[in-house]
């Protein structure tokens, strides 16, 4: 059984801080994603797991295992890498043995596993291409291979679909997932794109800063973000803010209003709160509708029409923009001025510290 | 979507055609008249002032040198000896001087001094260095007990002491084209290497080594043909000696011109063009065949 746990690990360069104490466990088979924007330490701390980083502090176990000083080809892990690494002079039959060769593994054995690998990825017929004569779905699919036949207890992908376009993308995703669910092994995945991490994972870990902002899963992370940097992150498209003030407390729930708002009713964890203070108020573009009675109004400023849908920018009387999704098509002029109000009491508050009040 | 666009280049030339006079002039004057020239001169009898015409004579003569055979294999053996040594020792130098370790920039430019360093001082430095009993190196080998050869006075020794100064003064140059082809290999192939539990020996013969296939290329090929033509360190050093132990082709040519045979020496230098063209040809089409499989 490959779990990993992860224990106040820090990753310094230099004076530079990049990981600032991560807590982690990873239970055998989760499929767990790292997300977060650009530069906050997702590779770092994938390629700390992978041992081709140092660990400045903490301590990494894989399987029971103290792994901080274990060279990378005994964790049980394999890497596909983003921009792939495949090696450019072997053909793809010997870029998927190379592991097994350098650990003799007799060479039938070694055929045996490179064909079964290549069956699962159906590229029986590419094995004895270069890189070079690949498409770049294909090279990915190699990049796959060469991971699955060392039959790793522990898949670390960094990125690993940013360099495909569109369409294949969302074909390689399905794979994957497919994948997992065949193979049965742990999987660490690293990206940038919140909707690969709702789509693939079982359990994401929003990173910020080198700091972990929330665990949890998919669903936990859109219904329940623990703070601000969730809430924007996390759903597609992004979160509605505006400041509010909070006018009256009556148990859990509160009234709030501001300059975007008239006084709204809504269910939110109050303790600490008081009457007078300023918090902020998020709401998801699809948890708002068109309501002549709505608390929220603002000028249209964009509209897009999609035919099940209608996207609206809408600049609200404080000067911020809001995006929201309305059900249907919609005909809206520019400079219309729209009511909203908010569906089922969907509007989360957020204390001065960016946390979250969410009812227990 | 790249073609029409670069079919298109080729057909209209970026720059007016006059622009490529000045360097047609140049080569002209300064490489293909003294070709054609001396094509003609290894057809005479030649004492700068007069040539008359007496056909292959000078081919004749010149291949019945009687030490133009050991000159031929001293030739050979010398290029080979001085670029396969500049290949090992280049890549070591470049594996090492690419890596994490104190000092680097410093000792990158020790190992390329001696590219910048004249030939001719370079090789009276090592006679001296050389010398039987008081040069240093034969001191210092004194010293931890050993006694060292005769390097420049012993026959079947001279040829090789003098490679051993070529390949010192030329390896820094292999060194410099090994680093620019090993910083171009991704770092993302010794991570997979890694991964996949390569040792960094393993690494070096499976991916340094291949990987710096094109800098191998271009190495063997221009310390080959730097050997063959080797002329001024041999010169300074032996002077073909002792008797013509250490004479390569470009020395006994060397030899004729200095004795006033003019057209002589000059079909000696059609010769050794030939040479160098029959044995560098193949070996490029050699090595560029296996490398157009990348
Ligand atoms: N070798 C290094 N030396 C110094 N800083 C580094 C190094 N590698 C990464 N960093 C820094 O660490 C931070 C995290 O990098 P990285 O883990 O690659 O981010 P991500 O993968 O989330 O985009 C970045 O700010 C980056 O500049
Ligand atoms: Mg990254």
């Amino acid at each position: 059984m490959a779990g990993l746990e992860l224990k106040a690990i820090q990753k310094s360069y230099g004076a530079v801080e990049v990981i600032k104490g991560v807590n982690l466990e990873i239970s055998h088979g989760e499929f767990v994603v790292f997300v977060g924007p650009s530069g906050c330490g997702k590779s770092t701390l994938l390629r700390m797991i992978a041992g081709l980083e140092d660990i400045s502090a903490g301590e990494l176990w894989i399987a029971g295992k103290k792994c901080n000083h274990v060279e990378p080809r005994d964790r049980g892990i394999a890497m596909v890498f983003q921009s792939y690494a495949l090696y450019p002079h072997m053909t793809v039959y010997e870029n998927f043995g190379f592991g097994l060769k350098l650990a003799k593994t007799p060479k039938d054995v070694r055929d045996r596993k490179i064909r079964d690998a290549a069956r699962i990825l159906q590229m029986e017929h590419l094995l004895d291409r270069k890189p070079s004569q690949l498409s770049g779905g294909q090279r990915q699919r190699v990049a796959i291979g060469r991971a699955i036949v060392r039959q790793p207890e522990v898949f670390l992908f960094d990125e690993p679909l940013s360099n495909l376009d569109a369409a294949l993308r969302v074909d390689m995703r399905m794979e994957l997932a497919n994948l997992h669910r065949d193979l049965g092994s742990t999987m660490i995945y690293v990206t940038h794109d919140q909707v690969e991490a709702m789509t693939l994972a079982d359990k994401i870990v929003v990173l910020n800063g080198g700091v972990v902002q929330q665990v949890g899963s998919p669903i936990e992370l859109y219904q329940r973000p623990e703070n601000l940097f969730v809430a924007g992150f996390i759903g597609s498209p992004k979160m509605n803010f505006t400041e509010v003030t909070i006018d009256s407390i009556n148990g859990g729930q509160v009234t709030v209003s501001g300059a975007d708002i008239q006084p709204t009713e809504l269910s939110a964890d109050t303790t600490g709160l008081g009457e007078g203070d300023t918090v902020t108020l998020g709401t998801r573009p699809h948890d708002l509708l068109a309501d002549a009675s709505g608390n929220i109004s603002g000028h249209v400023s964009l509209v897009e029409r999609l035919g099940n849908e209608t996207n609206v920018s809408l600049k609200l009387r404080s000067g911020a923009t809001w995006l929201v999704v309305l059900d249907g098509d919609r005909e809206l002029r520019h400079g219309q001025e729209l009511q909203l109000g908010i569906e089922d009491q969907k509007a989360m508050i957020f204390d001065a510290a960016g946390q979250a009040r969410h009812m227990a | 979507m790249a073609n029409p666009t670069s079919r298109a280049y080729a057909r209209r030339s970026t720059y007016p055609g006059w622009f490529f006079l000045p360097a047609a002039i140049i080569y002209g004057v300064l490489f293909l008249v003294p070709t054609f020239a001396s094509l003609y001169f290894s057809l005479t009898r030649w004492s700068l002032f007069s040539s008359e015409f007496i056909g292959l004579t000078n081919f004749y003569q010149f291949f019945e040198e009687p030490f133009l055979v050991q000159g031929l294999v001293n030739t050979v053996i010398f290029a080979m000896i001085t670029s396969g040594l500049k290949v090992v020792l280049g890549l070591l130098l470049a594996v090492l001087l690419t890596s994490r370790i104190a000092l680097r920039g410093y000792l990158r430019s020790v190992v390329f001094f001696p590219v910048l360093v004249s030939t001719v001082g370079v090789g009276i430095t090592f006679t001296v260095l050389m010398h039987p009993t008081q040069g240093a190196i034969n001191v210092a080998l004194e010293l931890v007990g050993i006694d060292g050869p005769h390097w420049l006075t012993n026959p079947s020794l001279a040829l090789y002491s003098v490679a051993l100064v070529d390949v010192w003064k030329g390896v820094g140059l292999a060194t410099v084209i090994y680093i620019a082809g090993l910083v171009a290999i991704p770092k993302d192939y010794y991570e997979a290497a890694r991964i996949d539990g390569s040792t960094p020996t393993q690494s070096f013969f499976y991916i340094t080594l291949p990987l710096s296939r094109p800098a191998t290329v271009t190495v063997i090929t221009l310390s080959f043909i730097g050997g063959l033509k080797t002329f001024d360190l041999i010169w300074a050093m032996t002077r073909g000696g002792p008797g013509f132990s250490s004479d390569t082709i470009a020395s006994i040519i060397y030899k004729q011109y200095q004795a006033g045979f003019y057209g002589l020496s000059t079909a000696g230098n059609v010769v050794l063009f030939v040479l160098i063209a029959l044995l560098v040809v193949p070996l490029t089409m050699y090595l560029n065949r296996r490398e157009g499989h990348e």
